[in-house]
């Protein structure tokens, strides 16, 4: 008899769930939370959601194995995904195996990195993603479990387990679950999905290796500068991967200070190049150590300031959330990309 | 009842196992191989000159990715295949 880690199938004697989530924990497939039975016509209905497409998936680091659409779907029932929102958690998987999304190093690493899912364009409001009040926070099905649905396969399929082959140091909250959609509605720019090249109509799943979200907490300043200078300070950080690992981050503007940013006159493109001047990490607050290691690995300062990102480039801006002066940042792992693939429908 | 596994995959790897051919550890040329974290460089240095009271230590050369987070470069891993017969690895962290 084959083991059960060798079977796609598995014949289990009926049980109850609570017998059925002692035995998944068994078999390592648990992130700690109540999990759902991926019986077979429940997987079955959510391979059917995903019938347009049909392009084979490359092998999942670190474990190199490639997936069944089937062992996929499993995961999204047991994350307590609806049918429809597995194309969404299908297509984010596609975009943490973009080979520069660097999968294997950002679930082997010692950092807390998560991966982040934003949706963008009509899916969010047919599956009903929250892009408003809260959108990072809890309440809303389609948040919580495609982004768990995500971390169940890189659990699963991608064998990143706690401890062994994911390294993190403490880990992140992000990890149970990371989905959020764009506020297109209130986005006084582009979009960020049509930023990327998609049509507007098109919908899209962009994701990135990154810590979870760091708040930007300005009630006071009144013009679009006075912000830049505060979201600037909360970015500027020596801590951060990308101080000397490089890499790109986001900084989800809340619709207030963007409607405030347009209205002085600021552009996707000004606010970056802003940014990345004033977020610079003086040299001042490195630890000479740190110097030391940095000058030895060919992080080199640029004058007595270390940049926290290759270029402006780096800085990727959108706009979600709802009424109130808060913003977000993101940073990255650092040696990653921000992946945005179109859902195929 | 009857579920599907979470973590069925099928294997991208070929089942054919390479043969290794036996290292000579006295003679033979070994890459030391940092990641590129902080202490790699100084642990496979030390481990550089413990090696040096049994053997000679100018065939056993210093490498490193050229960054910590990224996977080793084709180039390197094609010097390392061509030119060494053994590679001991440094995780700095």
């Amino acid at each position: 008899m084959k083991d059960i880690a060798d079977q796609e199938v598995i014949d289990l004697e009926d049980m109850d769930i609570e017998a059925f989530n002692e035995f998944a924990a068994e078999q390592g497939w648990s992130d700690g939370m109540p999990l759902y039975v991926p019986t077979e016509s429940k997987v079955a209905k959510f391979v059917e959601t995903v019938r347009g497409d049909n392009r084979p998936y490359p092998p999942v680091p670190p474990r190199q194995v490639i997936p069944t659409i089937q062992a996929l779907a499993a995961n999204a029932v047991m994350a307590g995904c609806k049918p429809e929102y597995f194309p969404v958690v299908t297509t984010a998987l596609r975009g943490v195996l973009d080979p520069d999304y660097n999968l294997h190093g950002t679930l082997a690493t010692t950092h807390s990195c998560a991966p982040m899912v934003m949706v963008s364009g009509p899916i969010r409001h047919e599956i009903g993603i929250n892009c408003g009040s809260n959108c990072f926070g809890q309440g809303w099905q389609a948040n919580a479990t495609i982004g768990r649905a995500l971390g169940l396969m890189l659990l699963n399929v991608a064998g990143a387990k706690p401890g062994e082959m994911d390294r993190s140091t403490q880990g992140n909250p992000a990890k149970y679950t990371f989905c959020f959609g764009e506020n297109e509605e209130e986005n006084p720019w582009t979009p960020y999905h049509v930023q990327r090249g998609f049509a507007p109509t098109d919908s899209v799943v962009t994701v990135m290796s990154g810590e979870g979200p760091h708040n930007l907490n300005d009630h006071g300043s009144t013009t679009g500068s006075g912000l830049l200078t505060t979201f600037a300070g909360g970015m500027s950080n020596p801590g951060a991967n990308t101080v000397y690992g490089k890499g790109p981050m986001f900084v989800i503007i809340g619709p207030e200070h963007a409607a405030t940013l347009k209205r002085d006159g600021f552009t996707i493109d000004t606010i970056r190049e802003e940014l990345w001047k004033r977020s610079r990490v003086h040299l001042s607050r490195i630890s000479p150590e740190n110097l030391d290691t940095y000058a030895t690995t060919g992080h080199k300062p640029d004058g007595d300031w270390l940049s926290i990102g290759r270029s402006p480039e780096d800085i990727h801006i959108t706009v979600a959330g709802g009424p109130g002066k808060h913003s977000a940042f993101i940073p990255s792992f650092g040696g990653t990309t921000v992946a945005s693939v179109r859902i195929a429908r | 009842m009857r579920i599907y596994n979470p973590s069925f995959g099928l294997s991208a790897t070929s089942k054919e196992k390479i043969e290794l051919k036996p290292v000579n550890w006295k003679t033979d040329a070994i890459a030391l191989v940092s990641n590129s974290k902080p202490n790699a460089r100084e642990l496979l240095w030390g481990i550089r000159d413990k090696l040096s009271a049994h053997r000679q230590v100018e065939n056993i050369k210093f490498l490193a990715k050229n960054s910590a987070s990224q996977p080793a470069p084709k180039e390197l891993l094609q010097d390392i295949a061509q030119n060494y017969r053994a590679a001991l690895l440094a995780l700095g962290d």
